[in-house]
Protein backbone atom coordinates (compact mmCIF):
# COMPACT_ATOMS: atom_id res chain seq x y z
CA UNK A 1 0.00 0.00 0.00
CA UNK A 2 1.58 3.53 -1.38
CA UNK A 3 1.73 6.40 1.19
CA UNK A 4 0.37 8.19 -1.56
CA UNK A 5 -3.19 7.44 -1.14
CA UNK A 6 -3.74 8.97 2.37
CA UNK A 7 -2.01 12.47 1.37
CA UNK A 8 -4.87 14.16 0.81
CA UNK A 9 -6.64 12.60 3.70
CA UNK A 10 -8.00 14.80 6.49
CA UNK A 11 -6.73 14.31 10.30
CA UNK A 12 -9.74 16.70 11.70
CA UNK A 13 -12.55 15.12 12.35
CA UNK A 14 -16.17 16.70 13.16
CA UNK A 15 -18.43 15.65 15.35
CA UNK A 16 -22.10 17.13 16.37
CA UNK A 17 -21.08 16.79 20.03
CA UNK A 18 -17.21 16.99 21.01
CA UNK A 19 -16.05 13.99 22.56
CA UNK A 20 -14.61 13.66 25.77
CA UNK A 21 -11.20 12.36 26.34
CA UNK A 22 -9.34 10.32 29.22
CA UNK A 23 -5.96 10.73 28.04
CA UNK A 24 -4.39 8.86 31.22
CA UNK A 25 -6.12 5.71 30.22
CA UNK A 26 -5.93 6.52 26.44
CA UNK A 27 -9.87 6.61 25.92
CA UNK A 28 -12.26 8.78 24.33
CA UNK A 29 -15.69 8.80 24.90
CA UNK A 30 -18.09 9.49 22.11
CA UNK A 31 -21.60 10.00 22.73
CA UNK A 32 -22.80 10.97 19.63
CA UNK A 33 -26.32 9.09 17.98
CA UNK A 34 -26.03 6.10 16.63
CA UNK A 35 -28.02 4.87 13.94
CA UNK A 36 -29.76 1.49 14.62
CA UNK A 37 -29.98 0.38 11.34
CA UNK A 38 -26.40 0.82 10.75
CA UNK A 39 -25.28 -1.91 13.83
CA UNK A 40 -27.80 -4.47 12.99
CA UNK A 41 -26.73 -7.72 12.01
CA UNK A 42 -28.38 -7.72 8.72
CA UNK A 43 -26.56 -5.10 7.12
CA UNK A 44 -24.25 -5.72 5.17
CA UNK A 45 -22.03 -2.54 5.75
CA UNK A 46 -21.57 -3.13 9.58
CA UNK A 47 -18.20 -3.56 9.74
CA UNK A 48 -17.21 -0.89 7.97
CA UNK A 49 -19.45 1.56 10.02
CA UNK A 50 -17.95 0.55 13.23
CA UNK A 51 -14.72 0.76 11.96
CA UNK A 52 -15.39 4.38 10.77
CA UNK A 53 -16.88 5.22 13.74
CA UNK A 54 -13.62 3.70 15.75
CA UNK A 55 -11.43 5.47 13.14
CA UNK A 56 -12.52 9.11 13.85
CA UNK A 57 -12.52 8.83 17.34
CA UNK A 58 -9.28 7.15 17.23
CA UNK A 59 -7.91 9.67 14.89
CA UNK A 60 -9.14 12.82 17.09
CA UNK A 61 -7.84 10.87 20.35
CA UNK A 62 -4.30 10.84 18.49
CA UNK A 63 -4.01 14.24 17.77
CA UNK A 64 -5.31 15.17 21.08
CA UNK A 65 -2.41 12.44 22.03
CA UNK A 66 -0.03 13.88 20.10
CA UNK A 67 0.11 17.07 21.39
CA UNK A 68 0.58 16.46 24.49
CA UNK A 69 4.56 17.40 26.35
CA UNK A 70 7.22 14.70 24.75
CA UNK A 71 10.11 13.83 25.98
CA UNK A 72 13.12 11.76 24.34
CA UNK A 73 15.47 9.73 26.41
CA UNK A 74 18.02 7.91 24.64
CA UNK A 75 18.02 4.35 26.15
CA UNK A 76 21.18 1.88 25.40
CA UNK A 77 19.52 -1.50 24.42
CA UNK A 78 22.28 -3.91 24.29
CA UNK A 79 24.76 -3.42 26.74
CA UNK A 80 27.99 -4.87 24.89
CA UNK A 81 27.33 -3.71 21.35
CA UNK A 82 27.03 -0.13 22.25
CA UNK A 83 24.03 0.76 20.58
CA UNK A 84 21.86 3.36 21.66
CA UNK A 85 18.15 3.97 20.54
CA UNK A 86 15.76 7.18 21.03
CA UNK A 87 12.48 6.99 22.60
CA UNK A 88 9.85 9.46 22.19
CA UNK A 89 7.87 9.46 25.69
CA UNK A 90 4.51 11.62 26.08
CA UNK A 91 3.79 12.75 29.27
CA UNK A 92 0.07 11.71 30.26
CA UNK A 93 -2.11 13.18 32.52
CA UNK A 94 -3.61 11.37 35.82
CA UNK A 95 -6.62 9.43 34.44
CA UNK A 96 -10.12 10.65 34.82
CA UNK A 97 -11.94 7.58 35.51
CA UNK A 98 -12.47 6.35 38.84
CA UNK A 99 -11.92 3.07 38.76
CA UNK A 100 -12.15 0.84 41.66
CA UNK A 101 -9.70 0.05 43.97
CA UNK A 102 -8.20 -4.08 43.68
CA UNK A 103 -7.92 -3.97 48.03
CA UNK A 104 -8.99 -1.31 50.79
CA UNK A 105 -6.61 0.76 51.53
CA UNK A 106 -3.60 -0.25 53.73
CA UNK A 107 -4.60 0.27 57.76
CA UNK A 108 -1.96 2.60 59.54
CA UNK A 109 0.31 0.10 61.84
CA UNK A 110 -0.98 0.12 65.42
CA UNK A 111 0.99 2.69 67.73
CA UNK A 112 3.42 0.34 70.05
CA UNK A 113 2.87 0.76 73.88
CA UNK A 114 6.30 3.02 73.87
CA UNK A 115 4.47 5.38 71.11
CA UNK A 116 0.90 5.50 72.91
CA UNK A 117 2.72 6.41 75.93
CA UNK A 118 4.81 9.03 74.68
CA UNK A 119 1.38 10.50 72.93
CA UNK A 120 -0.06 10.78 76.19
CA UNK A 121 3.03 12.52 77.94
CA UNK A 122 3.87 14.67 74.84
CA UNK A 123 7.42 12.90 74.70
CA UNK A 124 8.89 13.90 71.43
CA UNK A 125 11.37 10.89 69.63
CA UNK A 126 14.51 11.60 70.24
CA UNK A 127 16.99 12.83 67.27
CA UNK A 128 18.69 10.28 65.54
CA UNK A 129 22.49 10.71 65.93
CA UNK A 130 23.94 7.73 64.07
CA UNK A 131 25.60 4.42 64.90
CA UNK A 132 29.19 5.43 65.23
CA UNK A 133 30.25 7.14 68.64
CA UNK A 134 33.85 9.29 69.18
CA UNK A 135 35.51 7.45 71.51
CA UNK A 136 38.10 9.90 73.83
CA UNK A 137 40.42 7.63 74.84
CA UNK A 138 41.36 6.11 71.55
CA UNK A 139 40.64 9.05 69.32
CA UNK A 140 38.89 7.22 67.06
CA UNK A 141 35.18 6.64 66.05
CA UNK A 142 33.42 3.15 67.00
CA UNK A 143 29.87 1.86 66.71
CA UNK A 144 27.99 2.15 69.97
CA UNK A 145 27.49 -1.11 69.71
CA UNK A 146 28.01 -4.49 68.02
CA UNK A 147 31.28 -5.91 66.93
CA UNK A 148 33.81 -3.68 69.00
CA UNK A 149 31.25 -1.66 70.05
CA UNK A 150 31.39 0.94 72.55
CA UNK A 151 29.42 -0.91 75.15
CA UNK A 152 31.72 -3.82 75.64
CA UNK A 153 34.60 -1.68 76.93
CA UNK A 154 35.10 -3.99 79.86
CA UNK A 155 35.13 -7.09 78.65
CA UNK A 156 38.70 -6.57 77.33
CA UNK A 157 40.15 -4.63 80.27
CA UNK A 158 42.79 -6.25 82.41
CA UNK A 159 41.39 -4.80 85.64
CA UNK A 160 38.00 -3.60 86.50
CA UNK A 161 36.87 -1.98 89.11
CA UNK A 162 33.46 -3.47 91.25
CA UNK A 163 30.71 -1.45 90.87
CA UNK A 164 29.19 -0.09 93.94
CA UNK A 165 25.67 -1.75 94.03
CA UNK A 166 27.19 -5.09 93.83
CA UNK A 167 29.46 -4.59 96.84
CA UNK A 168 28.03 -6.60 99.90
CA UNK A 169 25.84 -8.82 97.64
CA UNK A 170 26.06 -12.15 96.43
CA UNK A 171 27.00 -11.32 93.16
CA UNK A 172 30.29 -9.81 94.35
CA UNK A 173 32.59 -12.38 93.33
CA UNK A 174 31.43 -12.71 90.37
CA UNK A 175 33.58 -11.03 87.27
CA UNK A 176 32.12 -8.07 86.37
CA UNK A 177 33.04 -8.27 82.91
CA UNK A 178 30.32 -10.99 83.02
CA UNK A 179 27.79 -9.30 84.78
CA UNK A 180 27.91 -6.88 81.85
CA UNK A 181 27.24 -9.67 79.67
CA UNK A 182 24.14 -10.24 81.41
CA UNK A 183 22.96 -7.00 81.80
CA UNK A 184 23.37 -6.57 77.46
CA UNK A 185 21.32 -10.16 77.01
CA UNK A 186 18.95 -9.44 79.29
CA UNK A 187 18.22 -6.07 77.48
CA UNK A 188 17.99 -7.37 74.11
CA UNK A 189 15.69 -10.05 76.17
CA UNK A 190 13.34 -7.93 76.96
CA UNK A 191 13.24 -6.04 74.10
CA UNK A 192 12.36 -9.04 72.04
CA UNK A 193 9.72 -9.55 74.69
CA UNK A 194 8.11 -6.22 73.89
CA UNK A 195 8.21 -6.52 70.61
CA UNK A 196 6.13 -9.52 70.61
CA UNK A 197 4.00 -8.13 73.16
CA UNK A 198 3.30 -5.44 70.23
CA UNK A 199 2.33 -7.67 67.63
CA UNK A 200 -0.19 -9.74 69.60
CA UNK A 201 -1.72 -6.48 70.47
CA UNK A 202 -1.88 -5.09 66.80
CA UNK A 203 -3.32 -7.83 65.35
CA UNK B 1 -10.74 -17.32 53.49
CA UNK B 2 -7.88 -18.70 53.34
CA UNK B 3 -5.93 -20.19 56.54
CA UNK B 4 -3.01 -18.61 56.46
CA UNK B 5 -0.28 -19.66 58.86
CA UNK B 6 2.81 -17.49 59.95
CA UNK B 7 5.52 -17.55 57.20
CA UNK B 8 8.59 -19.53 57.86
CA UNK B 9 11.14 -18.30 55.42
CA UNK B 10 11.78 -14.73 53.75
CA UNK B 11 10.38 -16.20 50.27
CA UNK B 12 6.77 -17.35 51.93
CA UNK B 13 7.10 -14.01 53.67
CA UNK B 14 8.00 -11.58 51.06
CA UNK B 15 5.25 -13.96 48.11
CA UNK B 16 2.81 -13.18 51.25
CA UNK B 17 3.97 -9.27 51.79
CA UNK B 18 3.09 -9.25 47.74
CA UNK B 19 -0.69 -9.95 48.35
CA UNK B 20 -1.18 -7.33 51.25
CA UNK B 21 -3.17 -4.33 50.08
CA UNK B 22 -0.84 -1.62 48.94
CA UNK B 23 -1.26 2.07 48.52
CA UNK B 24 -0.28 2.42 44.61
CA UNK B 25 -1.32 -0.84 43.24
CA UNK B 26 -0.32 -3.25 40.66
CA UNK B 27 -2.16 -4.05 37.70
CA UNK B 28 -5.19 -5.99 38.49
CA UNK B 29 -4.70 -9.28 37.43
CA UNK B 30 -7.31 -11.82 35.19
CA UNK B 31 -8.12 -15.15 35.97
CA UNK B 32 -10.49 -17.03 33.39
CA UNK B 33 -12.22 -20.18 34.57
CA UNK B 34 -14.03 -22.65 32.62
CA UNK B 35 -17.43 -23.55 33.98
CA UNK B 36 -19.07 -26.76 34.00
CA UNK B 37 -20.61 -25.96 31.06
CA UNK B 38 -18.14 -24.29 28.83
CA UNK B 39 -17.78 -25.06 25.42
CA UNK B 40 -14.66 -25.15 22.58
CA UNK B 41 -16.22 -21.62 21.23
CA UNK B 42 -15.67 -20.06 25.28
CA UNK B 43 -12.87 -21.59 25.42
CA UNK B 44 -11.43 -20.14 22.04
CA UNK B 45 -12.46 -16.52 23.12
CA UNK B 46 -11.62 -16.96 26.69
CA UNK B 47 -7.63 -17.84 25.09
CA UNK B 48 -7.87 -14.66 22.67
CA UNK B 49 -9.02 -12.39 25.51
CA UNK B 50 -6.24 -13.76 27.88
CA UNK B 51 -3.82 -13.01 25.13
CA UNK B 52 -4.90 -9.26 25.01
CA UNK B 53 -4.46 -8.79 28.59
CA UNK B 54 -1.48 -10.96 28.84
CA UNK B 55 1.36 -10.81 31.10
CA UNK B 56 -1.85 -10.13 33.92
CA UNK B 57 -2.91 -13.27 33.60
CA UNK B 58 -3.89 -16.61 34.72
CA UNK B 59 -5.78 -19.64 33.11
CA UNK B 60 -7.69 -22.27 34.57
CA UNK B 61 -7.70 -25.51 32.32
CA UNK B 62 -10.20 -27.43 33.81
CA UNK B 63 -14.21 -27.05 34.59
CA UNK B 64 -15.33 -25.88 37.32
CA UNK B 65 -18.92 -25.81 39.08
CA UNK B 66 -20.13 -22.29 39.20
CA UNK B 67 -23.50 -20.85 39.17
CA UNK B 68 -21.86 -17.11 40.22
CA UNK B 69 -25.34 -15.27 40.73
CA UNK B 70 -26.25 -18.34 43.22
CA UNK B 71 -23.53 -18.38 45.16
CA UNK B 72 -20.25 -16.48 44.19
CA UNK B 73 -18.31 -18.30 47.12
CA UNK B 74 -16.22 -20.31 44.96
CA UNK B 75 -14.95 -17.06 42.71
CA UNK B 76 -14.10 -15.50 46.11
CA UNK B 77 -12.23 -18.09 47.04
CA UNK B 78 -10.15 -18.51 43.33
CA UNK B 79 -9.63 -14.91 43.61
CA UNK B 80 -8.18 -15.04 47.15
CA UNK B 81 -6.22 -17.49 46.17
CA UNK B 82 -4.62 -16.25 42.97
CA UNK B 83 -4.45 -13.07 44.18
CA UNK B 84 -6.54 -11.87 40.72
CA UNK B 85 -9.61 -9.55 41.22
CA UNK B 86 -10.93 -10.22 37.68
CA UNK B 87 -11.94 -13.08 36.90
CA UNK B 88 -14.04 -14.34 33.82
CA UNK B 89 -16.38 -17.34 33.91
CA UNK B 90 -17.68 -19.22 30.70
CA UNK B 91 -21.13 -20.91 31.08
CA UNK B 92 -22.98 -22.52 28.43
CA UNK B 93 -26.90 -23.20 28.51
CA UNK B 94 -30.43 -22.87 26.09
CA UNK B 95 -31.32 -20.26 28.35
CA UNK B 96 -27.93 -18.32 28.18
CA UNK B 97 -25.95 -19.19 25.28
CA UNK B 98 -22.18 -18.67 25.55
CA UNK B 99 -22.04 -16.77 28.31
CA UNK B 100 -19.00 -14.73 29.88
CA UNK B 101 -19.90 -13.46 33.36
CA UNK B 102 -17.69 -10.78 33.90
CA UNK B 103 -16.61 -10.58 37.96
CA UNK B 104 -14.80 -8.01 39.90
CA UNK B 105 -13.52 -8.47 43.07
CA UNK B 106 -12.90 -5.93 45.75
CA UNK B 107 -10.80 -7.43 49.05
CA UNK B 108 -12.02 -10.59 47.67
CA UNK B 109 -15.25 -9.75 47.61
CA UNK B 110 -17.39 -9.98 44.71
CA UNK B 111 -17.56 -6.26 43.90
CA UNK B 112 -19.66 -6.19 40.34
CA UNK B 113 -20.54 -8.98 37.92
CA UNK B 114 -22.02 -8.22 34.35
CA UNK B 115 -23.12 -11.98 32.46
CA UNK B 116 -22.25 -10.74 28.49
CA UNK B 117 -23.60 -13.48 26.41
CA UNK B 118 -21.26 -13.90 23.08
CA UNK B 119 -23.29 -13.93 19.79
CA UNK B 120 -22.87 -16.59 17.05
CA UNK B 121 -21.25 -14.63 14.28
CA UNK B 122 -17.49 -14.25 16.76
CA UNK B 123 -14.34 -13.91 15.19
CA UNK B 124 -11.03 -14.89 16.63
CA UNK B 125 -7.65 -13.92 16.03
CA UNK B 126 -6.76 -16.69 13.56
CA UNK B 127 -9.96 -15.48 11.71
CA UNK B 128 -8.29 -12.37 10.15
CA UNK B 129 -5.29 -11.83 8.17
CA UNK B 130 -2.06 -12.46 10.69
CA UNK B 131 -1.68 -8.85 12.40
CA UNK B 132 -0.17 -8.51 15.84
CA UNK B 133 0.72 -6.56 18.45
CA UNK B 134 3.30 -6.81 20.63
CA UNK B 135 1.96 -9.00 24.36
CA UNK B 136 1.46 -6.30 27.62
CA UNK B 137 1.08 -2.75 25.61
CA UNK B 138 -1.39 -0.53 26.67
CA UNK B 139 -4.42 -0.01 24.62
CA UNK B 140 -6.40 2.88 23.78
CA UNK B 141 -10.17 2.75 24.09
CA UNK B 142 -12.75 4.13 22.31
CA UNK B 143 -16.32 4.04 23.73
CA UNK B 144 -19.26 4.44 21.46
CA UNK B 145 -22.54 5.69 22.34
CA UNK B 146 -24.49 7.90 24.91
CA UNK B 147 -25.38 5.33 27.19
CA UNK B 148 -21.86 4.94 27.73
CA UNK B 149 -22.12 8.20 30.53
CA UNK B 150 -25.84 7.95 31.35
CA UNK B 151 -27.06 4.30 31.48
CA UNK B 152 -26.20 2.59 34.75
CA UNK B 153 -25.54 -0.91 33.12
CA UNK B 154 -23.27 0.46 30.06
CA UNK B 155 -21.20 2.83 32.73
CA UNK B 156 -20.79 -0.63 34.15
CA UNK B 157 -19.78 -2.07 31.31
CA UNK B 158 -17.32 0.59 30.29
CA UNK B 159 -16.12 0.90 33.99
CA UNK B 160 -15.49 -3.00 33.45
CA UNK B 161 -13.26 -2.97 30.57
CA UNK B 162 -11.33 0.02 31.46
CA UNK B 163 -10.40 -1.66 34.52
CA UNK B 164 -9.88 -5.24 32.53
CA UNK B 165 -7.81 -3.75 29.65
CA UNK B 166 -5.89 -1.00 30.89
CA UNK B 167 -3.02 -2.13 32.03
CA UNK B 168 -0.27 0.09 34.04
CA UNK B 169 -1.12 3.18 34.89
CA UNK B 170 1.75 5.46 34.01
CA UNK B 171 3.08 9.24 33.55
CA UNK B 172 5.38 8.26 30.14
CA UNK B 173 3.56 6.38 27.37
CA UNK B 174 6.14 5.65 24.96
CA UNK B 175 4.57 6.85 21.56
CA UNK B 176 5.95 3.27 19.32
CA UNK B 177 3.46 1.68 22.21
CA UNK B 178 0.09 3.02 20.73
CA UNK B 179 -0.55 0.20 18.48
CA UNK B 180 -4.00 -0.94 19.08
CA UNK B 181 -7.40 0.04 20.32
CA UNK B 182 -10.38 -1.68 21.56
CA UNK B 183 -13.33 -0.49 20.40
CA UNK B 184 -16.86 -0.45 22.30
CA UNK B 185 -19.83 1.09 20.16
CA UNK B 186 -23.92 0.43 21.59
CA UNK B 187 -25.44 -1.22 18.86
CA UNK B 188 -28.20 1.85 18.49
CA UNK B 189 -29.50 4.10 20.18
CA UNK B 190 -33.21 2.89 22.59
CA UNK B 191 -35.67 4.06 24.55
CA UNK B 192 -36.67 3.51 28.12
CA UNK B 193 -37.81 0.01 28.45
CA UNK B 194 -36.40 -1.75 25.06
CA UNK B 195 -34.63 -4.79 24.99
CA UNK B 196 -30.33 -3.19 25.70
CA UNK B 197 -28.65 -3.51 22.39
CA UNK B 198 -25.94 -5.35 22.11
CA UNK B 199 -22.37 -3.99 22.89
CA UNK B 200 -19.84 -4.68 20.24
CA UNK B 201 -16.29 -5.55 20.91
CA UNK B 202 -13.47 -4.81 18.50
CA UNK B 203 -10.35 -4.66 18.63
CA UNK B 204 -8.03 -2.61 15.40
CA UNK B 205 -4.35 -2.46 14.57
CA UNK B 206 -3.44 1.52 14.28
CA UNK B 207 -1.72 2.15 10.56
CA UNK B 208 -0.38 5.87 11.03
CA UNK B 209 -0.02 7.94 7.42
CA UNK B 210 1.85 10.99 6.57
CA UNK B 211 -0.60 13.73 5.83
CA UNK B 212 -0.06 16.79 3.99
CA UNK B 213 -3.09 18.05 6.11
CA UNK B 214 -1.37 17.67 9.50
CA UNK B 215 1.94 19.05 8.86
CA UNK B 216 4.68 17.13 10.39
CA UNK B 217 2.97 16.19 13.45
CA UNK B 218 -0.25 14.69 12.78
CA UNK B 219 -0.53 11.52 10.95
CA UNK B 220 -3.74 10.39 9.17
CA UNK B 221 -5.13 6.69 11.21
CA UNK B 222 -6.31 4.06 9.66
CA UNK B 223 -7.30 0.48 11.12
CA UNK B 224 -6.72 -3.01 10.70
CA UNK B 225 -9.56 -5.41 12.67
CA UNK B 226 -7.42 -7.96 14.50
CA UNK B 227 -9.60 -9.15 16.19
CA UNK B 228 -11.46 -10.79 18.29
CA UNK B 229 -14.89 -9.52 17.00
CA UNK B 230 -17.44 -10.05 19.84
CA UNK B 231 -21.14 -9.25 20.04
CA UNK B 232 -22.02 -8.90 23.48
CA UNK B 233 -25.27 -9.32 24.67
CA UNK B 234 -26.61 -8.30 27.92
CA UNK B 235 -27.38 -10.50 30.43
CA UNK B 236 -27.92 -10.39 34.44
CA UNK B 237 -26.10 -7.79 36.30
CA UNK B 238 -24.33 -7.48 40.18
CA UNK B 239 -24.18 -4.01 41.32
CA UNK B 240 -21.94 -3.16 43.83
CA UNK B 241 -23.73 -1.89 47.29
CA UNK B 242 -23.13 1.87 47.99
CA UNK B 243 -20.61 1.17 51.04
CA UNK B 244 -18.33 -1.45 48.65
CA UNK B 245 -18.38 1.57 46.34
CA UNK B 246 -17.35 4.28 48.49
CA UNK B 247 -14.93 2.39 50.38
CA UNK B 248 -13.58 1.21 46.78
CA UNK B 249 -13.15 5.04 45.51
CA UNK B 250 -11.39 5.72 48.59
CA UNK B 251 -8.17 7.54 47.78
CA UNK B 252 -5.36 7.37 49.72
CA UNK B 253 -4.34 10.84 51.60
CA UNK B 254 -0.37 10.27 51.46
CA UNK B 255 -0.48 10.16 47.72
CA UNK B 256 -2.67 13.68 47.35
CA UNK B 257 -0.39 16.21 45.78
CA UNK B 258 -0.13 19.71 48.11
CA UNK B 259 -0.37 22.57 45.85
CA UNK B 260 2.92 25.04 47.12
CA UNK B 261 2.05 28.30 47.00
CA UNK B 262 4.69 31.43 45.44
CA UNK B 263 6.65 28.55 44.61
CA UNK B 264 7.53 27.95 40.49
CA UNK B 265 10.17 26.96 38.48
CA UNK B 266 11.08 29.01 35.42
CA UNK B 267 12.40 27.99 31.82
CA UNK B 268 16.16 27.07 33.02
CA UNK B 269 14.71 24.76 35.78
CA UNK B 270 15.80 27.29 38.69
CA UNK B 271 13.44 27.55 41.29
CA UNK B 272 11.75 30.95 42.26
CA UNK B 273 9.97 31.61 45.31
CA UNK B 274 7.80 34.98 45.68
CA UNK B 275 7.97 36.22 49.43
CA UNK B 276 5.01 38.43 50.36
CA UNK B 277 6.52 40.90 52.58
CA UNK B 278 3.81 43.50 54.47
CA UNK B 279 4.26 47.01 53.71
CA UNK B 280 6.92 48.98 55.65
CA UNK B 281 6.29 51.87 57.75
CA UNK B 282 8.39 54.35 57.15
CA UNK B 283 7.99 56.46 59.94
CA UNK B 284 9.80 54.21 61.70
CA UNK B 285 13.00 54.27 59.95
CA UNK B 286 15.64 55.06 61.26
CA UNK B 287 17.75 58.08 59.75
CA UNK B 288 20.60 60.67 61.79
CA UNK B 289 22.67 57.60 63.12
CA UNK B 290 25.93 60.09 62.83
CA UNK B 291 25.94 62.72 65.97
CA UNK B 292 26.76 65.31 63.95
CA UNK B 293 23.07 64.80 62.40
CA UNK B 294 21.31 64.85 65.31
CA UNK B 295 18.12 67.13 65.86
CA UNK B 296 20.19 69.02 67.89
CA UNK B 297 22.60 70.34 65.49
CA UNK B 298 19.76 71.27 63.31
CA UNK B 299 20.83 75.09 62.28
CA UNK B 300 17.17 76.73 62.42
CA UNK B 301 16.77 80.76 63.20
CA UNK B 302 14.44 79.59 66.23
CA UNK B 303 16.53 76.82 67.70
CA UNK B 304 17.16 77.21 71.43
CA UNK B 305 19.24 74.93 74.23
CA UNK B 306 16.58 72.52 75.51
CA UNK B 307 14.79 72.15 72.26
CA UNK B 308 16.71 69.35 70.52
CA UNK B 309 14.27 66.79 70.51
CA UNK B 310 12.15 68.85 68.63
CA UNK B 311 11.61 66.99 65.18
CA UNK B 312 12.42 63.57 66.50
CA UNK B 313 10.11 61.04 66.38
CA UNK B 314 11.85 58.72 68.83
CA UNK B 315 15.14 58.82 71.71
CA UNK B 316 17.70 56.53 71.35
CA UNK B 317 19.79 55.40 74.03
CA UNK B 318 22.45 57.18 72.67
CA UNK B 319 20.18 60.55 72.98
CA UNK B 320 19.80 59.52 76.35
CA UNK B 321 23.25 59.51 77.23
CA UNK B 322 24.06 62.34 75.02
CA UNK B 323 21.24 64.57 76.90
CA UNK B 324 22.46 63.84 80.34
CA UNK B 325 25.70 65.44 79.44
CA UNK B 326 25.10 68.27 78.03
CA UNK B 327 22.69 68.89 81.31
CA UNK B 328 23.60 72.19 83.47
CA UNK B 329 25.76 70.97 86.22
CA UNK B 330 23.74 71.92 89.27
CA UNK B 331 21.17 69.58 87.73
CA UNK B 332 23.64 66.54 87.80
CA UNK B 333 22.94 64.37 90.63
CA UNK B 334 25.81 65.33 93.44
CA UNK B 335 27.90 62.91 94.39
Amino acid sequence: MSTVDYKDRPVTVEKPIPVTYDLGNLAVFDSNVLDKNDFDSSNGEREKHIKDHTRDNVQLLINQILSLPMKTTTEATGGSSGQSSTMTLIQLPEPLTELPREKPLPKAKAPTKWEQFAAKKGIQPKAKTGKMIYDEASGEWVPKWGYKGANKKLDDQWLVEVDDDVKGTDKELIDPRTLNRQARKQLIKKNERQQKKNLRNSS
Amino acid sequence: MIRTVKPKNNRAKRALEKKEPKLVENVKKALFVPGQTSNKALHDVMVDLSALKKPDIKRFERKNNIRPFEDASQLEFFSEKNDTSLLVLATNSKKRKNNLTFVRTFGSKIYDMVELMIADNYKLFEDFKKQTINVGLKPMFAFQGAPFDNHPVYKQIKSYFLDFFRGEVTTLQDVAGLQHVISLTIAGDFQDGETLPNVLFRVYKLKTYRSDQGGSKLPRVELEEIGPRLDFKIGRIHTPTPDMVKEAHKRAKQLETKTVKNVERDLMGDKIGRIHMGKQDLGNLQTRKMKGLKSRFDQLASSEEGDDTYGEDFVTADDIQDRADDEPASKKPKY
